[in-house]
């Protein structure tokens, strides 16, 4: 087999982190290749390069054996590279032939005059387009009724259109159900007895062993390896994509079990448009314990937060905070019985960006004593005074003080300033949910301190966190979470970090 | 690739950029470029501009007029200029009251046919005493505006109905089914409008003789002044309002921080509604004295660019309402005496209108500018 795709020591930069690190890697011609690594490991950065959305900083890309510079998807689309993404690029409103056809629509003209776009010979193509690679779409449908598992069959019909010969999908049965993840599958080997060469951007490892011939792992930017699929048990490449290196735990203190603060029984979410994202977990919480919760992004972990929090509705179960049921209590009445919560994400949910910092401080208490008085007039003196101390007791950087705009400050110094205020709401739970994301190694130094010492204050703490490395170093017990189910719950101290690695990817409920 | 910025990026960096007092310099820099654009066109139709300009301030009481007929005076023209002027305070605080929390409220029109017409029905035919029935005019302006501004608050909190569309229909439901009434039982059969109220019920006096001369006197302006400062207090000092802004810049982050996001927005749009059904009355029961059937007030949607170029404040409304106003009561005066065409002379004041409301937008250019200079 010829390589068709060739990556010569690949490096891409991000302010802070190396997201590709000397990559080099080549693709056969009609091959399936998938790319396997934990979030945050590289696999997209690398793709995305492929298709054109990034420049590499360093490094070459050979197509066909030719290096070829790809500044942008239509370069891509020349070369014919194609990618599904995982959040589609479809127009509702129109038509999967008008969606497909957008952009490079077959022009004609009545009378030799008037241009229109010729959909009806497109929807004829499309329809033997269709047919050829087995999938069925009716091409006057419009997009806005039909389901998931058929718009990605527009996206993979979109790509064929334009004569791909590189198919890359990122993370295609992310969104679908397990009937569903059998017809692609069945769809992506069709693809490759046509001819097509196909790039898997996975972390699920059963689909691997099924249909890939051979799989890449990327561990934190770097390439481990590429195996072949068929010889390598999902236990192996599990053990590759977290890394073999132990880390060191650090944990200070031995902890010492208090009181139950929080305990969650049967806890069933719903998002709002009915989807089932957490699904009868239970667990109790103690003073002194650091729970983590352990999943791939998007199992339900962010859902079991919001919903501690109030901001998601509790569709089954009860939330019990020191024996207290909150699970019908306002946001507001949690956050008074001492929930703090630092949420995932810190621009559209836990700072009011054109709010001065000082504010923003205040975010949870300006309407209490004395930073109101009882005839609702805000005290702005006290509101300095609790902000100039949070600043200097947490060493946030601004450019001007209590008045800075919090959309002018660097994203650690939010981050410090959200983590400020939920520390000095002297709640006995705290939830944070990944809260070194996107920050510099100083900066999580900090936050991983401030974590340690309070626990070691005995109060609760919830973390959830996408990195292993975080939760190992921090927890004292570990909860796996997978597709919403608890996967396991255990001593923090039990466990490896390549079998928490297994759970997160469901590998222990194959053998079951 | 370091490339200077020419002269008029810079130029204009400098009136819109960012940095102290942005928002009035970009306010100041609409207004001047307004008038700019009325130069143009007044030396398009060979008119010397500024005279024209100084005839306006002459019609508005604000310069001295040559000649004067009898028993009026500058004193007359600028409190007929503050007459006119006090609906619109209410009508551009209430945009502004409701955009602070992120709710675009052009229903201003609507509820002020509505409030006028409620409070003429009840108080304006009835022969209550003056001291009774002007206060009642101006309650029932209040409940009347606040009862329509809450439908729309909870229209958009529990059925998450688009506040504009709610509006726009509601201001034609509102146009017409009073007209319905007007035209079945108040019209007055010569001027095919509703029936005039009673003196007893209005809240300006009209030729009402001081120091000899025939005064309008607008009683509710000085409750004007105060709401201007009421709100600006409420908004900036007190816990309501930090919870207005937060929903208004936020409601994500502030349902978060427990902050009831649905009863924020009913209750904002309770003050902003009533703010415009103030404006109703004293527009209907002041300035005016009768509704005209199916036309909704365009004072209604001229407050939406006011309170833009009083960047959404309680002071800067004040201020934009009074330059408004000031332009569109002198371009009779100006039409009249350099005899150009009133629907000319109206263009001026419509030219800062349209001006006015796109300062976001200078706002926005400056910062990208100023990004990119920082970039390179």
């Amino acid at each position: 087999m010829d390589t068709l795709v060739e990556f010569q020591h690949i490096t891409k930069r991000f302010p802070g982190i190396i997201a590709n690190n000397d990559i080099s890697l080549s693709i056969k011609k009609g091959e399936i290749l998938a790319i396997l690594g934990e979030n945050g490991a590289g696999k997209s950065t690398l793709m995305s390069m492929l298709f054109g959305m990034q420049t590499p900083d360093e490094g070459d890309i050979l197509i066909r054996g030719k290096k070829e510079y790809i500044s942008s998807p239509l370069v891509a689309n020349d070369l014919n590279i194609g990618m599904v993404h995982q959040h589609f690029m479809l127009v509702e409103n129109q038509s999967i032939t008008e969606n497909i056809i957008m952009g490079i629509e077959p022009r004609k003209r009545y009378l030799g005059l008037f241009p229109y776009v010729d959909v009806q010979s497109s929807n004829e193509k499309v329809r033997q387009l269709s047919k050829h690679y087995q999938l069925e779409v009716n091409p006057e449908d419009s997009i806005e009724d039909l389901p998931v598992s058929t718009r990605q069959r527009v996206e993979i019909l979109k790509m064929l259109y334009r004569n791909a010969e590189i198919l890359i999908f990122d993370e295609p049965t992310a969104v679908l159900t397990p009937q569903e993840i059998e017809s692609l599958l069945g769809i992506i080997k069709n693809l490759r007895e046509s001819g097509k060469t196909i790039i898997l951007i996975t972390h699920k490892l059963d689909e691997i062993k099924k249909i890939a011939d051979r799989c890449a792992i990327l561990c934190k930017g770097k390439m481990v390896g590429v195996y072949d699929a068929a010889t390598t048990s999902t236990q192996e490449m599990s053990a590759l994509m977290v890394g073999r290196d132990v880390s060191l735990t650090l944990s200070s203190t031995e902890h010492t079990q208090g009181v139950e603060v929080l305990r969650v029984e049967e806890l069933s979410v719903e998002t709002n448009d009915h989807i089932r994202k957490v699904d009868k977990v239970s667990f109790s919480l103690h003073e002194g314990e650091v729970l983590a919760i352990a999943g791939v992004s998007g199992n339900g972990q962010v859902e079991i937060a919001d919903a501690i929090a109030g901001l998601l509705p509790v569709k089954e179960g009860t939330i019990f905070l020191q024996g207290q049921d909150i699970s019908g209590s306002t946001v507001r009445e949690r956050i008074e019985s001492g929930v703090a919560y630092i949420p995932e994400d810190r621009h559209s949910m836990g700072l009011i960006l054109d709010f001065p910092l000082r504010e923003n401080l205040c975010l949870k208490q300006y309407y209490q004593e004395p930073y109101s008085n009882s005839r609702g007039v805000l005290q702005e003196q006290e509101m300095d005074s609790l902000a100039t101390e949070l600043i200097s007791s947490f060493d946030i950087r601004t450019g001007s003080g209590a008045t800075t705009l919090a959309r002018s400050m660097s994203g650690g110094n939010q981050q410090k300033a959200i983590i400020a205020r939920e520390i000095n709401l002297q709640a006995n739970l705290l939830m944070f949910v990944q809260p070194t994301r996107g920050l510099d190694v100083g900066a999580i130094e900090t936050i991983h301190k401030k974590i340690d010492e309070l626990r070691a204050q005995g109060k609760a703490i919830l973390l959830i966190s996408l990195e292993l490395d975080e939760i190992m170093e921090l927890a004292d017990t570990i909860l796996v979470l997978y597709n919403g189910k608890v996967q396991t719950i255990k001593e923090a101290s039990a466990m490896t970090k390549l079998e928490v690695g297994e759970y997160m990817m469901g590998v222990h409920v194959e053998k079951a | 690739m370091l490339k200077k910025p020419n002269l008029v990026k810079r130029l204009f960096m400098f009136c819109c950029g960012p940095g102290k007092h942005q928002l009035l310099r970009v306010s100041l820099f609409c207004i001047f470029l307004s008038l700019l654009a009325g130069i143009v066109l007044l030396l398009l139709l060979g008119k010397n501009p500024f005279e024209a300009y100084r005839s306006i301030l002459q019609g508005a009481g604000i310069l001295p007029k040559t000649r004067y007929a009898g028993r009026k005076s500058q004193l007359t023209d600028f409190m007929s200029l503050l007459n006119y002027t006090t609906p619109m305070i209410f009508a551009a605080l209430s945009v502004a009251v409701a955009l602070k929390c992120g709710i675009f409220n052009i229903c201003v029109s609507g509820i002020m046919v509505f409030s006028g017409f409620i409070a003429t029905v009840l108080v304006g035919y009835s022969s209550l005493s003056p001291l009774i029935a002007k206060p009642l005019v101006i309650l029932i302006g209040v409940v009347a505006g606040g009862l329509i501004g809450v439908l729309i608050g909870y229209l958009r909190h529990r059925f998450n109905m688009n506040e504009v569309v709610v509006a726009i229909m509601l201001n034609y439901i509102i146009s017409y089914v009073v007209s319905f009434f007007i035209q079945t039982r108040f019209v007055d059969p010569i001027t095919r409008q509703s029936v005039e109220v009673g003196q007893n019920a209005r809240l300006t006096l009209f030729d009402y003789p001081i120091m000899n001369l025939k005064m309008e006197i607008n009683l509710v302006f000085p409750l004007a002044l105060l709401t201007v400062f009421l709100i600006r207090y409420f908004i900036n000092r007190t816990r309501f309002g930090f919870e207005l802004k937060a929903v208004g810049l936020n409601s994500k982050a502030s349902n978060y921080a427990g902050i009831n996001v649905g009863k924020t927005m009913v209750t904002t749009m309770l003050i902003s509604g009533a703010l415009a059904g103030l404006a109703g009355v004293t527009y209907y029961l002041g300035s005016n004295a009768s509704i005209q059937p199916r036309v909704l007030p365009s004072l209604g949607f001229d407050s939406i660019a006011v309170a833009l170029l009083g960047n959404t404040t309680a002071i800067g409304s004040f201020f934009a309402s009074l330059l408004v106003m000031a332009f569109d009561s002198g371009t009779t005066y100006m039409s009249s005496r350099m005899q150009v065409l009133r629907e000319i002379a109206a263009l001026i004041t419509s030219i800062l209108l349209l001006f006015s409301a796109i300062g976001i937008f200078f706002r926005a250019l400056a910062n990208r500018y100023a990004r990119e200079a920082e970039e390179v």
